[in-house]
């Protein structure tokens, strides 16, 4: 490997994770495993931080300081930010769902019990604010 | 089968696209967030500008209205595989 081999895997691995992770967002695997990202960061790290420890010059140190950034930042959105604190687990499975009833978007009321005794329902609750 | 998709946005343009699709989607408006909170999936602050919004959650019930499949998100990254969705659903009579 040349001398600016492990910085440029280092920057290299750094901005594939970046990319990949928003451009494959639709794949399910990609999108349910955000901790691959952190990891791939913290795999940059090491490589920059053995390279720098070996031969601390400005392309090793560089990388270093670049890989550390995004591991904290990607670590601390990853395992903090995006995080959602379980709240009272009021379903539970084989008993009954709480009724509701909400206007639809055309503002017409909509509720749950209706659909009891013709069809299955999926309930969907999104974030919104779009 | 009946989807029923809830979140504090109104979502006209939402509903004539799934009915563009025909797709069996009904947008419901939880405006104040009553619902999301009796089901104990409100994610306090956790939206644009510190807002409240629904943790993000897949409910299957039965003819019967009981839940039979259930996912909550831990983070909201992550959201649940649509074939576990699809076979929870097919599954339920």
């Amino acid at each position: 490997m040349s001398k600016y081999g492990p910085a440029l895997l280092s920057v290299a691995l750094c901005v594939g994770a970046i990319v990949g992770y928003f451009s494959l967002l639709r794949v399910v695997f990609i999108r349910n495993h955000p901790a691959l990202y952190v990891a791939a960061f913290a795999l940059a790290a090491v490589i920059a931080g053995v390279a720098a420890v070996r031969a601390p010059r400005w392309p090793n140190l560089t990388a270093l300081a670049l890989s550390v950034v995004l591991l904290g930042l990607g670590g601390y959105f990853n395992f903090v930010f995006a995080r959602i604190p379980a709240g009272p687990s009021i379903l539970r499975v084989g008993e009954p769902a709480p009724d509701f009833t909400l206007p639809d978007a055309k503002g017409a009321p909509v509720t749950l019990a209706s659909f009891r005794g013709h069809t299955p329902v999926v309930v969907v609750f999104y974030r919104g604010y779009w | 089968m009946q989807i029923l998709a809830i979140s504090p946005d109104a979502n006209e343009r939402s509903q004539e696209l799934a009915e563009r699709l025909k797709a069996r989607y009904r947008f419901l408006a939880d405006r104040d967030l009553a619902v999301t909170k009796r089901y104990g999936l409100l994610h306090a602050r956790g939206g644009p500008n510190g807002r409240d919004v629904p943790a993000p959650a897949t409910i299957v019930l039965d003819r019967d209205g009981t839940v039979r499949w259930l996912t909550v998100a831990d983070n909201y990254q992550v959201r649940p595989d649509p074939a576990d969705v699809t076979r929870a659903a097919r599954a339920v009579k």
